[in-house]
């Protein structure tokens, strides 16, 4: 397949001209995953602090609190990445996006200024900072679904296109909702817990809609997509990812409903689920796209950065990424070792990390 | 009324660039301090030098917070708001960007986390190689934004085959003409955004109560930091003049009004550039002093705005805001040098200050601050109409999005940017009236 593709765009498979924009959509399309699915939870905590009683909500913060660092980075370094390599594909998505990108970036700025100024606020200031927190949570969804679906519609601006953005934008808020009430289900138990299995009951609903409204969408909006799929040769990834799908969205309302009597062994099931199903969505659209950024307008080659400047940021997140694990691990064992600090609202030990 | 797309846009870019800029100076002259506070804390022995970096080090979270954050937009509207921009400069502006972002990357997962929550946990001396690590990958960063900034104002190395560029030669690309002049004068500017700061804040705690050995400590740092920076201007502002003059004539045309090609070539102190009549309002000039700073064509002859006619930067704003440098720095050279003498004696201690004087330093706390944003100003007004001077212009990349949204977002933007600035000084005046508020942060301990 490697071959056929390579011969078709008349380049060598060895050849760097080939393989480097396959090597930067693999790392851009791992980047992407690990901020949906990690950042994902983020949000869907931020969106529901609010709908929490108010004294839980700190130890709400509390909880997220140790993942920020980290989590806050996934969107930053996949923009850093995706202009790096793919500088000339980069214009022509972007600016189709105006508008659902500034919501974004106006939430994605409101919520982590509000989460570092809120540990450094005092204490009546913090439910300030909290609600800027859930406002910033709420537009960062919103304006990804919105992303999402003007992307599945490969930026078309008829009037339909524009409203079924905004129900993807409202779909993709509940399926962070869900994302984050099933991994509070995972890390807190009583009433908290049991509010929490709540949320994801009814997050799951606007979640599958919104996930079978885009598959249905994406192959509606765009010929090129509903050939592919219905192809004899991709029939069976098609019925085996809409069957998959299925399967996950029953078995994550099954294993929801019976959470609070389950041992807490199996309370990371939801999590588990709601997380494969996220790639699997995500894997499902970039393998509709593929080779396509641009929907039978640019390929990855045609977006791709002249070879001197692709080899640079190579070479240059080659030699990072090692050191920047290292370190990582050295850091959070330098700063874990020695004492375990009481934490403010959290009631038992099982939730220190 | 509708205004276009282009002012919109426009507008947009600058207001986020040069909010941005102002975090990314405060955090990068602070973290630079906040090593000083801690070496002199190792090798005096003084309290009052970890006093010092004890309440520097939250300012520096809460500014490293907001340069963190505002740098997404600026990043993402190279694309939205400039969507043909990448385009064309992909190349050059691909690997810059990337090395900025790993930079930021680096310092902020490695070493901030250790220099900001791990003092206790930590020994002293890994906490220091923390502080350091985090100086220099601010300033790495810093770097490579500048080399991109700097080149799109005189790029180089870089050829432009069917409308895109194509590298010749990284070097000349990162070390362009005005690569040297723009690092130093954003090195002074972020030190005198900082030492005002400091100043400011010490100065109007000294009216309120008695201060603690780590707050004159923190005021003697700043006063010499300023006065140091206050001397190198100078030098450092007038090669950057010449750069100007040389490689962005029209920019340079606007910074010194010069209109007509047969005017003398006035230095103009004060007045009001009127684009309409072409002339100067209520000028206060020194007669033929200007000529070192404006472009020469290939007659010998001056360089006019009438010779861009259509091509013209923003004429009173890159006027106006140049002048408001000017003005900025002798204020805060005739605050810090006063200051300077009037203390030298007495140990720098701003006790010893009279109330008027405490009064004045305490409102010029913002000059550098003010400094740095009409900095960004001028550099990003003066370039106008160009994105990439002399070959790409800022109407040509353009991107779709409706004035509408562009109305709407920019007002978003302002609104946001309006609240976190007044929380952020909120912040840090109620720091400096009661003490820091004590962070207890899960997990990771209490700094």
């Amino acid at each position: 397949m490697i071959a056929a593709l390579a011969a078709s765009l008349g380049l060598d498979p060895g050849d760097p001209a080939f393989w480097m924009p396959l090597v930067f959509m693999g790392m851009l399309f791992v980047l992407i995953v690990a901020g949906t699915v990690l950042d994902g939870f983020d949000l869907g905590v931020g969106i529901l602090t609010q709908f929490a009683p108010a004294h839980e909500r700190g130890r709400m913060m509390a909880l997220l609190s140790p993942w920020r660092d980290a989590n806050e980075f996934w969107l930053l370094l996949a923009v850093g990445l995706f202009v790096a390599a793919f500088p000339f594909a980069w214009g022509a998505i972007m600016g189709n996006l105006y508008a659902p990108l500034t919501l974004m970036l106006l939430g994605v700025v409101l919520r982590s200024v509000s989460f570092e100024f809120r540990i450094r606020a005092r204490q009546e200031t913090k439910p300030r900072w909290l609600l800027g927190f859930w406002l910033g949570s709420l537009m960062t969804a919103f304006g990804q679904g919105m992303v999402l679906g003007r992307v599945t519609t490969n930026y078309q601006s008829l009037a339909g296109y524009h409203w079924f953005s905004l129900f993807v934008g409202l779909c993709a808020v509940a399926a962070y909702v869900l994302l984050g009430a099933t991994w509070l289900v995972m890390r807190v138990e009583g009433d908290l817990q049991r509010r929490a299995v709540n949320w994801a009951r009814h997050a799951i609903r606007w979640t599958a809609a919104g996930m079978v409204a885009i598959a249905v969408t994406l192959g509606l909006a765009n010929p090129g997509i509903f050939y592919k799929w219905s192809n004899l040769a991709h029939i069976g990834p098609a019925v085996s990812t809409w069957v998959a799908m299925l399967v996950g969205f029953v078995a994550a309302e099954v294993t929801l409903a019976r959470v609070p009597r389950q041992g807490d062994r199996f309370n990371g099931t939801p999590f588990v689920i709601c997380v494969c199903l996220f790639i699997l969505m995500l894997g499902g659209l970039a393998y509709s796209f593929f080779p396509y950024l641009i929907l039978d307008e640019m390929t990855l080659w045609d977006g791709a950065a002249a070879l001197s400047a692709s080899r640079l940021v190579l070479a240059g997140a080659v030699v990072a990424i090692p050191l920047l694990l290292v370190f990582n691990l050295l850091a959070y064992r330098s700063v874990f070792r020695k004492e375990r600090p009481p934490l403010p609202a959290a009631p038992r030990a099982g939730e220190a990390r | 009324m509708t205004l276009p797309p282009l002012f919109l846009g426009r507008l947009q870019f600058t207001m986020c660039v040069a909010f941005l800029g102002l975090f990314m100076a405060l955090a990068l002259a602070l973290a630079w301090l906040l090593l000083f506070f801690k070496l002199k804390a190792h090798s005096t022995g003084r309290p009052g030098w970890t006093a010092a970096y004890r309440f520097w080090v939250r300012v520096f979270a809460l500014t490293f917070a907001m340069t963190l954050a505002c740098g997404v937009p600026v990043l993402l509207q190279l694309g939205t708001v400039w969507a043909g921009l990448m385009g064309r400069i992909g190349n050059v502006a691909g690997p810059l960007l990337g090395f900025a972002v790993l930079a930021v990357f680096a310092l902020k997962s490695c070493f901030l986390g250790v220099m900001l929550f791990g003092q206790r946990r930590v020994p002293e001396i890994v906490h220091t190689l923390a502080v350091l690590m985090v100086a220099v990958g601010m300033a790495v960063a810093v770097f490579w934004v500048l080399a991109l900034v700097s080149w799109t104002q005189t790029p180089n190395g870089a050829t432009s085959i069917d409308g895109r560029y194509q590298i010749d030669d990284w070097v000349a690309v990162v070390f362009n003409p005005s690569m040297k002049s723009a690092l130093a004068v954003t090195a002074l500017g972020s030190a005198l955004a900082v030492a005002f700061l400091i100043v400011g804040v010490t100065a109007w705690q000294a009216l309120r109560r008695p201060l603690d050995e780590g707050e004159r400590l923190g005021f003697r740092a700043a006063l010499l930091l300023a006065c140091i920076a206050l001397l190198i201007l100078p030098a450092a502002a007038w090669k950057a003049g010449a750069v100007i003059a040389h490689y962005q004539p029209a920019k340079a045309a606007a910074a010194a009004a010069y209109w007509q090609q047969d005017d003398p070539p006035d230095a103009v102190l004060l007045g009001w550039p009127d684009a309409t009549s072409a002339s100067t309002l209520g000028a206060v000039s020194i007669s033929g002093a200007a000529g070192r700073w404006l472009g020469r064509g290939a007659d010998g002859r001056y360089l006019a705005l009438e010779n861009y006619s259509g091509m013209q930067p923003p004429v009173a704003l890159t006027f106006l805001s140049l002048r408001l440098m000017m003005v900025l720095a002798l204020v805060m050279a005739l605050a810090a040098w006063a200051t300077l003498l009037k203390l030298r004696r007495r140990n720098l201690d701003p006790a010893l200050l009279p109330r008027w004087w405490l009064r004045l330093l305490a409102v010029s706390g913002g000059a550098g601050m003010l400094f740095v944003v009409a900095g960004w100003v001028f550099t990003l007004a003066g370039s106008q109409p160009y994105a990439v001077t002399h070959a790409v212009t800022q109407a040509e990349v353009l991107g779709p999005a409706s004035a509408r949204a562009l109305l709407y977002g920019t007002l978003g933007y302002f609104a946001l940017y309006g609240v976190l600035l007044s929380a952020f000084l909120a912040m840090l005046f109620h720091a400096a009236r009661y003490g820091v508020v004590p962070v207890r942060r899960a997990l990771r301990g209490a700094q």
